[in-house]
C-alpha cells in the first residue's frame, strides 16, 4: 500500500476547499488539502454578505480561521500546486510542483476559477498561430523551435521544464517567481532562461508568432509563446480525468446534488462548479462534498 | 444518425476528408490534452444531430502528423470544417458547443 494514501485529497484551499476537509475530517476521513490561501479569490476580498458575519469581515481571516478549524479534525496542509493528476485502478494520483507524490481514495476539485489570458496585443489574433494556453497539449509542435512561457507560477515553471524535452531554447518571462523552493532550484539549474522582473506587452508577428515585446524594452525572438498563468486549472487536472464540463464555456465542471461529477470518487465544489461566485455556495457545496467524498472512501476502503 | 465520429489519420486523410461528397468537421486531438478530453463529448452530440449531412471525424496528432503539419496547427484542439477539400473555416481551443455548432450550419 503506497505510504502516501488518502481518504480525501482537496485541491484548493478557499472556503469549499476548507469546509470539504472540516467535514471530511471531522468525519474521521485521512484529509490533505492542497493549495495556497493567498490565491484564493477570497483573499483579497471584503465581506458583508456572508450569513451570521453582520460587519465587514477580511476574507484572509475566514480562511485563516478555516484552515486552523479543519487543522483541528487534523486535516493535513501543503501549500503547494498540483500539477498533474491520473486515475490509476480506484486511486487518484497527485503530483505537487515539488515532484511529489500522493495517492488518494477520492479527489474534490475547488481551485476555484482564474484568468488566463494575458490580454495584450497579439495574443488574440495569433491563437493556434504560436500563440497557446497548454504546453502539456501543444510541446510537441515546437521541436527543435524557440518558445517562450510567461508566468510566476508553477504552470509556468513546470511548462517551461517540460519544454525543455522538445524546445531548442525556452525563455521564461515573469515578474516574480511564487513557486516552491525545490521548483525554484530546479528550474535554476535547468537550461530554461529565466527572464525576471518584467513582462509581456506585445505579441509579434503577421501570420505566425515572430516574438514578444517586453515591457522592459527587450524583443525576445520566439516560434511560440505558452501563456501559463497562476497554477493549472480544471481543463489541465479534471479534463485528463474524463469529467464532464458545460459545454458552452468548458470553466465549470458539471455535478449533481451530491457534488458527485460523472468520474467515481470525483467531486467538485465552489466557484469552479459554476455561478453564483458567492461564498456561501461554495461553502455549502463543500459540506456536501466533503461528506459525500468521505462515505465514499470509507467504502472503498472496505470493500 | 451517420456512423459516429469517424477516425482519421494519415492514410485515409485524402479520401475520408478532401474527397467526401460531404463537409466534413475534423477535430485535431491527442491523448494527452485536456482541453481535447474536453470537447470529445461535443463532438459526438454534434453528430448525433448533424451527422447525416456532414461527416464529423477526429485525427490523433500524434500518431498522424502529416495532415496537422500540412495545414500549420500548432495547438491543439483545433476544429477544421473542410468542403470540397477546402478549408471553409476554423477553430482553435476549448470553444463554446453553440461555437462549433455555427461551424457546422454554415455549410448546412
Ligand atoms: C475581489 C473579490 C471580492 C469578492 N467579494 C465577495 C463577497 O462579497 N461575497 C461573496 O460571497 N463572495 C465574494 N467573492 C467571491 C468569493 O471569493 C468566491 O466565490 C470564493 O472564494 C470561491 O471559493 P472557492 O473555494 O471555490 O475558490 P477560491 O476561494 O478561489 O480558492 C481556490 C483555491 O484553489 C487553489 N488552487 C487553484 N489551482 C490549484 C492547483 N493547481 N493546485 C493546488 N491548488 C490550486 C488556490 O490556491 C486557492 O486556494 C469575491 C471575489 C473577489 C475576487
Amino acid at each position: 500500500m503506497p505510504d502516501k494514501l488518502y481518504d480525501v485529497a482537496i485541491i484548493g484551499c478557499g472556503p469549499a476547499g476548507l469546509q470539504a476537509a472540516i467535514h471530511a475530517a471531522s468525519k474521521k476521513s485521512k484529509v490533505i488539502v492542497f493549495g495556497k490561501a493567498r490565491k484564493s479569490g477570497l483573499y483579497k476580498a471584503h465581506i458583508a454578505n456572508y450569513c451570521c458575519y453582520e460587519k465587514v469581515v477580511l476574507g484572509k481571516e475566514i480562511l485563516e480561521v478555516g484552515r486552523k478549524q479543519a487543522e483541528t479534525f487534523d486535516a493535513i496542509f501543503l501549500e503547494e500546486d498540483i500539477v498533474r493528476t491520473r486515475k490509476e485502478n480506484d486511486l487518484f494520483s497527485l503530483n505537487t510542483e515539488s515532484g511529489e507524490n500522493f495517492t488518494s481514495r477520492t479527489l474534490i476539485l475547488s481551485m476555484g476559477v482564474a484568468r488566463n489570458k494575458l490580454r495584450v496585443k497579439g495574443e488574440k489574433e495569433l491563437v493556434g498561430r504560436g500563440v497557446s494556453y497548454c504546453v502539456d497539449c501543444d510541446a510537441n509542435f515546437y521541436r527543435g523551435l524557440e518558445v517562450a512561457v510567461v508566468g510566476n507560477e508553477s504552470a509556468a515553471a513546470t511548462g517551461a521544464m517540460t519544454l525543455l524535452s522538445f524546445a531548442k531554447t525556452v525563455y521564461l518571462i515573469c515578474r516574480k517567481l511564487m513557486v516552491t523552493d525545490m521548483l525554484y532550484k530546479d528550474l535554476r539549474s535547468s537550461r530554461v532562461k529565466v527572464i525576471e522582473d518584467t513582462w509581456v506587452k506585445e505579441i509579434i508577428g503577421t501570420n505566425e508568432v515572430e516574438g514578444v515585446f517586453l515591457k522592459n524594452g527587450e524583443t525576445v525572438k520566439v516560434d511560440g509563446i505558452f501563456v501559463e498563468l497562476g497554477a493549472k486549472g480544471a481543463l489541465e487536472l479534471a479534463a485528463n480525468l474524463g469529467v464532464i464540463f458545460d459545454a458552452e464555456s468548458f470553466s465549470f465542471i458539471e455535478t449533481n446534488k451530491k457534488q458527485e461529477t460523472n468520474i467515481p470518487g470525483l467531486y467538485a465544489a465552489g466557484d469552479i462548479s459554476g455561478k453564483p461566485w458567492q461564498i456561501a455556495k461554495a461553502v455549502g457545496e463543500g459540506c456536501v462534498a466533503g461528506i459525500n467524498a468521505s462515505e465514499y472512501a470509507k467504502k472503498l476502503a472496505s470493500s | 444518425m451517420g456512423q459516429g465520429v469517424l477516425d482519421i489519420d494519415d492514410n485515409n486523410f485524402e479520401s475520408e476528408i478532401l474527397k467526401a461528397d460531404k463537409p466534413a468537421l475534423l477535430d485535431f486531438w491527442a491523448p494527452w490534452c485536456g482541453p481535447c478530453k474536453a470537447i470529445a463529448p461535443v463532438m459526438d452530440e454534434l453528430q448525433e444531430t448533424y451527422g447525416d449531412s456532414i461527416i464529423f471525424a477526429r485525427c490523433n496528432v500524434d500518431n498522424s502528423p502529416n495532415a496537422p503539419a500540412q495545414y500549420g496547427i500548432r495547438a491543439i484542439p483545433t476544429i477544421i470544417l473542410f468542403q470540397n477539400g477546402n478549408v471553409v473555416d476554423q477553430v482553435v481551443g476549448a470553444v463554446p458547443k453553440s461555437h462549433i455548432e455555427g461551424l457546422v450550419k454554415k455549410v448546412l
